[in-house]
C-alpha cells in the first residue's frame, strides 16, 4: 500500500526525492502519511482533489487485498 | 479497392484465429492491415459462458481519401516511434499500478481508433485475468481512477497529454454496447412520447457515447445538464 502511494506520488512530482510516506498502524486500519515538496503539493492533489481522490480510490483496493482500512493524508510540508 | 471491402469486422474464439481469417477473407498480406482489437474475448467469467473474440480490419491506405483532415506527414518515422513508445509506457505504467495494489493480471496495449481525424488515435490498455470486477468498481469509479492516474503519470513521462483508455476484461466495449442501444431506445421513446427524456447521471465519457450515437439523428437533440457527479444526458425530440 504503501509502495503503491510512493510509486504514483514519485512518478507525478517535480522532485521525487523528497516524496517521503509514513505508515502508521492502528489495529486493522493503515494511516499513510504523504509528504513531498511544497512545489508538487498541486501535483498530488490535484484541481478539486482530483488527484488525491483517485490515490485514495486505488488504494482502498490495495487495503481490501490486505483485508485492511486506510486513510491516506498529505501533509503539509514545514 | 470497393468502398465494402476496405474494413472488415471478424468475430472468432481468438483474436489470433479472428485476425487469420480477416486477412484470408480479404484476400491480402497481413503488412497491409491495420488490426484493431475490438474485443479480446474471454474465457468466461465466473463460469458465465465466455465472450468471442472481435477484431477488425482496415486497409491500409482506405480511408485517406475519405478523411480531408489534414495530417502532419513530414515525420512519420519519428511520430510512430513516439507512438509506440508511449505505448510501452502506458503498459508498464498500469503494470506497475497493478502489482503494487496487490493484483495479478495480464496488461496488453494497443492503438485504437480516432473517432476524430484531429486527434491522435487512444492508447487502450487491456487488462485481464480472474476476479478483476474490484477493479472496475460502482459506477466504473475505480477503473476510472486508475485511468486518470495512467493518462497522468504517462503524460509527465513523455512530456504530453495523451489519450489513454484503461479497460478490463472488455468492460469499456460492453458498456459502449449498453449504452448506444439504451441512447437509441430513449430517442425513441422521446420521439414517441413528444417528452424530453432524461438519462441517469454519467461521467464524462459516457456522455460523449450518447451524444456521439445521437448526433447525426436529426428527429432528436442532445444536451447534459445539472453540475458533476449528477450531470446527465436529456434527449429532446425536435419538432417538425
Amino acid at each position: 500500500m504503501k509502495e503503491l502511494i510512493e510509486y504514483i506520488a514519485r512518478s507525478l512530482v517535480d522532485d521525487p526525492a523528497q516524496v517521503e510516506v509514513r505508515s502508521v498502524n492502528s489495529g486493522s486500519s493503515t494511516n499513510l502519511r504523504l509528504k513531498v515538496a511544497k512545489e508538487d503539493m498541486g501535483r498530488v492533489i490535484g484541481r478539486n482533489g482530483r488527484v488525491a481522490n483517485a490515490m485514495r480510490i486505488l488504494l482502498k483496493v490495495a487495503a481490501a487485498r490486505e483485508n485492511k482500512r486506510t486513510h491516506l493524508d498529505i501533509v503539509d510540508p514545514e | 479497392m470497393s468502398e465494402q471491402r476496405a474494413m472488415l469486422e471478424v468475430i472468432a474464439p481468438t483474436v489470433e484465429e479472428a485476425t487469420a481469417k480477416g486477412i484470408a477473407e480479404l484476400g491480402i498480406r497481413e503488412e497491409d492491415v491495420n488490426i484493431e482489437v475490438l474485443d479480446e474475448g474471454s474465457r468466461g467469467l465466473l463460469g458465465l459462458g465466455g465472450r468471442q473474440a472481435r477484431v477488425r480490419l482496415t486497409v491500409k491506405g482506405s480511408q485517406e481519401d475519405e478523411s480531408a483532415a489534414p495530417t502532419d506527414s513530414s515525420s512519420p518515422d519519428s511520430v510512430d516511434e513516439d507512438a509506440d513508445n508511449a505505448l510501452a509506457i502506458a503498459r508498464e505504467t498500469v503494470s506497475e499500478l497493478l502489482e503494487k495494489m496487490g493484483i495479478n493480471a495480464e496488461v496488453s496495449a494497443h492503438h485504437g481508433e480516432s473517432d476524430n481525424p484531429n486527434y491522435n488515435p487512444p492508447i487502450i490498455v487491456d487488462i485481464s485475468g480472474k476476479d478483476l470486477s474490484i477493479l472496475i468498481g460502482r459506477r466504473a469509479e475505480t477503473l476510472n481512477s486508475l485511468q486518470f492516474i495512467t493518462r497522468l503519470i504517462v503524460g509527465k513521462e513523455i512530456g504530453r497529454g495523451t489519450h489513454i483508455v484503461v479497460d478490463v476484461e472488455g468492460y469499456r466495449v460492453r458498456r459502449e454496447r449498453t449504452l448506444r442501444d439504451l441512447a437509441r431506445r430513449m430517442a425513441e421513446q422521446a420521439i414517441a412520447t413528444g417528452r424530453r427524456q432524461k438519462l441517469e447521471p454519467m461521467p464524462p465519457n459516457e456522455r460523449r457515447i450518447i451524444h456521439l450515437e445521437l448526433q447525426e439523428d436529426p428527429s432528436v437533440t442532445t444536451e447534459s445538464i445539472d453540475q458533476d457527479p449528477r450531470r446527465k444526458v436529456t434527449i429532446s425530440p425536435v419538432d417538425t
